[in-house]
């Protein structure tokens, strides 16, 4: 009798390990020009681990805002330092878990049937040029990037009263497919995933400022482990390609 | 309060007002359709001016942006033709706050115009007045507590609007943007101590329009 | 004047109206119960209505035409119009109101002077009132003079005596004689009131049900209703014309030939009156001697007998003819036959005095 307790007592034990645990929910608040890419990734995640992924795209200042006012997110994948500074400072983000290896390079668009010729940043206040899109330069990543570079050059005030702000950068180069604009500044992966725009002018690396996308886990994640696990997926070799076919730059 | 935030104030009261303006016209005709004829359809022309009112405010945003962007039917005319856009200028501020505020207009002075008694026009007729005198010197005036308090609601509701507007004006700091845009953006950036200030008065501003149509509106008949 | 309503049709409710009269008289009154389309002929004259098929014309000028879908707008119609409710415009002034139909910087001169309307109604206080303080009286006067200072040429009027009481209406009629005099409008009045269309009008078109049952100057038609269905509308048996020979205490002593009658005193003043006395308020007496309170006994022969269903009624000479309707056992029990003399008694009450 005590014996066959005892089997079947090592027998479940055993099958402990084989049991799934319920799979987890990830939230990761992502910033947009991301959107492709991390959908990507993703899929290819949940088949291997079972977890599952949902996603929060938007500018990363209205995602960070977000985020302070106690979302709840789990990841925060932002397109500029600044915003990941901004929540580390206020204790929102997990000590430690701060990675970020992804740039990206700016581009000038311009609608696919377009004639617009613009060769270089000053070619941006040309007359025929009446109206340029970005994202909102005062708050938004993409947007202050595109600022910073136009500033280099001293262009900014006279290209200022031209710009249409937009609430994100994927907003802006819907702008540039309406045909609403003559000219929008976006990321290189945005116009890579758009057949309805053209690369105008690929702003060099040494004009334009260094764009880095930090990512890290959030403090008042409920799923840290969950967290931890894909973040370090999203650092991989696996990621890394995927990112690196929609044409981020990898600073590994 | 900033001179930059005392223009956006400023800017948003005009448009408000020139957008009730403009609507008035077309809305009061429209009215006055509705109260006083019929017609095969009328029902589906009733159903089209209040969807404004029932659709999310982007939604109606995102239908004049396919119309007057520079690739839709009448944008596409306009900016082809005569080298007019309307998206993305003050323009299209009041193109948003106009198709949003209309179908108020056209409820209030619908009724107004209902409650005239059909005699009294047709008396005045008899006396030799065509349609457009009996129109303003009976059916108006008769109409006009109804018809002020749809206008003073109407400049109220395009004193708010954000959907539509954020849609085909964007909010280009110093040309579209309003009261509700700004506010939002200064949210965005955090800046709430300036989202504060323009919410208070765009309270103050909606508070004393609402206040003034109760008003008229409850003020007994002579 | 002359007013041709031909092939007038037009469904309602529950009828269809079918007019075709030509009016000729001074005043003509359209007489009938409610309801029976009196209001909608008006308004397919004045043209705020249209008919199926209609043919109006006012002296040479054709107004609706509909074989030719041809109709004169409302406002170039120069028909006036006093609806029942007078339809005073509230947000205008008393002097607002009356000058709305006049034609401003005297393209043509107005039939009527101002001061002359306004004097005729004698509503000069009133000028400076807002609409709404006026009393009933007063608000009909300012409705006709409005109507008349836009140099109407034909005149309708809606039951203009209906909202008022019994005073009010004496006092208005004399201004609608007045109108019908001084200023010598052709007018058509809607009324219910066969009272009301014995002292105003000339003609009476009687429509009932949306048909026209007799047309004819009023005393013909109430004196000869040409069918039981007019007869009932009328319903006065006797009516005679009569003259006032005196007045006291309330009482009036009226003579019809040489017959004298004593009946209460009309509210107006006028000497020539029609003496309206109902079949049923006449009772039939063998014995003249009986003392009772009835002022007015009659002697009289019986001249024709008619039964009428359940009664039977009694054509008299007392002096001109009148009419009893009685029960037909009373008739049997008094040997009622023609030719026999009777007394016939009637309460001063029951005379009813229209002034001529």
């Amino acid at each position: 009798m005590k014996k066959q307790i005892l089997c079947v007592t090592a027998g479940l034990v055993l099958l402990i390990p084989t049991l799934s645990l319920p799979a987890a929910e990830v939230t990761v608040f992502a910033a947009a020009s991301l959107t492709d890419s991390l959908k990507e990734i993703a899929a290819a995640y949940e088949k291997e681990s079972g977890d599952k992924i949902t996603f929060n795209l938007g500018a990363s200042s209205t995602l960070a805002r977000q985020i302070e006012e106690g979302a709840p997110a789990d990841i925060f994948f932002s397109a500029d330092d600044a915003k990941m500074d901004g929540l580390e400072k206020k204790g929102l983000i997990e000590a430690g878990t701060r990675k970020s290896r992804l740039g990206n390079s700016l581009v000038v668009v311009v609608a696919a049937d377009s004639t617009l010729q613009i060769n270089s940043a000053s070619g941006l206040t040309n007359a025929s040029v009446k109206k340029i899109a970005l994202a909102d330069p005062k708050v938004v990543p993409a947007g202050i990037y595109a600022r910073e570079w136009l500033e280099n050059f001293q262009l900014w005030p006279s290209i200022e009263p031209k710009v249409v702000p937009t609430e994100n950068v994927r907003a802006a180069l819907a702008a540039v497919e309406a045909g609403n604009v003559e000219a929008g500044i976006v990321y290189k992966t945005d116009a890579g995933i758009s057949r309805k725009v053209k690369v105008a002018y690929e702003v060099p690396a040494k004009d334009a400022p260094v764009i880095s996308y930090p990512m890290a886990v959030v403090k008042e994640s409920k799923q840290r482990e969950a967290a931890k696990k894909f973040l370090n997926y999203l650092d991989s070799k696996e990621a890394g390609d995927i990112f690196k076919k929609f044409g981020f730059i990898l600073r590994d | 309060m900033t001179s930059a935030e005392w223009q956006i104030v400023w800017f948003t009261a005009w448009v408000s007002a020139l957008s009730t303006l403009v609507i008035l016209p077309f809305g009061l005709a429209l009215a006055w359709a509705l109260a006083r004829r019929d017609w095969p359809g009328k029902s589906i022309v009733e159903t089209f001016v209040s969807l404004p009112l029932v659709m999310p405010p982007v939604a109606t945003g995102l239908i004049l942006l396919k119309l007057f962007g520079r690739r839709g039917t009448i944008g596409g005319f306009l900016h082809d033709q005569l080298n007019f856009d309307i998206i993305f200028t003050w323009r299209a501020v009041l193109l948003a706050l106009s198709v949003m505020s209309l179908p108020l207009l056209v409820l209030f002075a619908r009724v107004a115009f209902e409650e005239v008694n059909p005699r009294l026009e047709q008396i005045a007729r008899t006396l030799g007045a065509g349609s457009w005198r009996v129109f303003f010197t009976i059916t108006v005036p008769l109409a006009a507590r109804g018809i002020i308090a749809g206008m003073i609601l109407a400049f109220a509701r395009a004193l708010g609007e954000f959907g539509a507007t954020i849609m085909v004006a964007g909010n280009i700091p110093g040309k579209t943007s309003t009261l509700s845009l700004a506010i939002f953006q200064n949210v965005q950036l955090g800046e709430d101590a300036h989202a504060f200030r323009l919410l208070g008065v765009s309270v103050v501003l909606a508070f004393a329009a609402v206040w003034f149509s109760q008003f008229l509106l409850r003020r007994k008949r002579k | 004047m002359n007013l041709l309503l031909n092939k007038i049709s037009l469904p309602l409710a529950h009828f269809t109206l079918q007019v075709d009269a030509e009016i000729r008289s001074r005043v003509t009154a359209i007489f009938g119960p409610s309801g029976a389309g009196k209001t909608t002929l008006l308004d397919l004259i004045a043209g705020l209505r249209r008919a199926q098929s209609a043919f109006i014309q006012i002296h040479d000028r054709v107004l609706t035409d509909t074989a030719k879908q041809f109709s004169v707008p409302t406002h170039q119609r120069g028909i006036g119009y006093v609806p029942q409710d007078l339809a005073l415009f509230p947000h205008l002034s008393v002097r607002q109101n009356l000058l709305y139909g006049c034609k401003s910087g005297g393209a043509a001169d107005p039939l009527f002077s101002f001061d002359h309307v306004i004097e005729v109604l004698e509503i000069q206080p009133l000028i400076v009132r807002g609409v709404t303080e006026l009393s009933g009286g007063e608000k009909q006067r300012v409705a006709l003079a409005r109507a008349l200072l836009a140099s109407p040429r034909l005149l309708l009027l809606d039951e203009p005596l209906a909202s008022l009481d019994a005073p009010l209406k004496a006092k208005i009629i004399p201004y609608l004689t007045r109108i019908r005099d001084e200023f010598r409008i052709p007018m058509l009045c809607v009324t219910h009131d066969r009272f009301e269309a014995l002292a105003l009008a000339d003609e009476i078109i009687v429509l009932v049900n949306g048909q026209v049952l007799q047309t004819g100057p009023v005393l013909d038609v109430f004196n000869r209703p040409a069918n039981a269905d007019v007869a009932k509308i009328v319903g006065v048996e006797t009516l005679q014309p009569g003259s006032i020979a005196d007045l006291n205490e309330g009482l009036a002593t009226v003579k019809i030939h040489d017959v004298t009658l004593t009946a209460l005193a009309p509210a107006t003043g006028t000497r020539e009156v029609f003496v309206c006395i109902r079949g049923e308020d006449v009772i039939l007496q063998r014995d003249a001697a009986v003392a009772s309170s009835v002022r007015n006994r009659l002697s009289a022969r019986v001249v024709a007998l008619r039964t009428e269903g359940a009664l039977v009624r009694v054509e008299l000479d007392a002096g001109f003819p009148l009419f009893a309707l009685v029960t037909r056992p009373a008739c049997v029990e008094l040997a009622l036959h023609e030719g026999e003399p009777i007394t016939a008694l009637i309460k001063t009450p029951a005379i009813h005095l229209v002034s001529r």
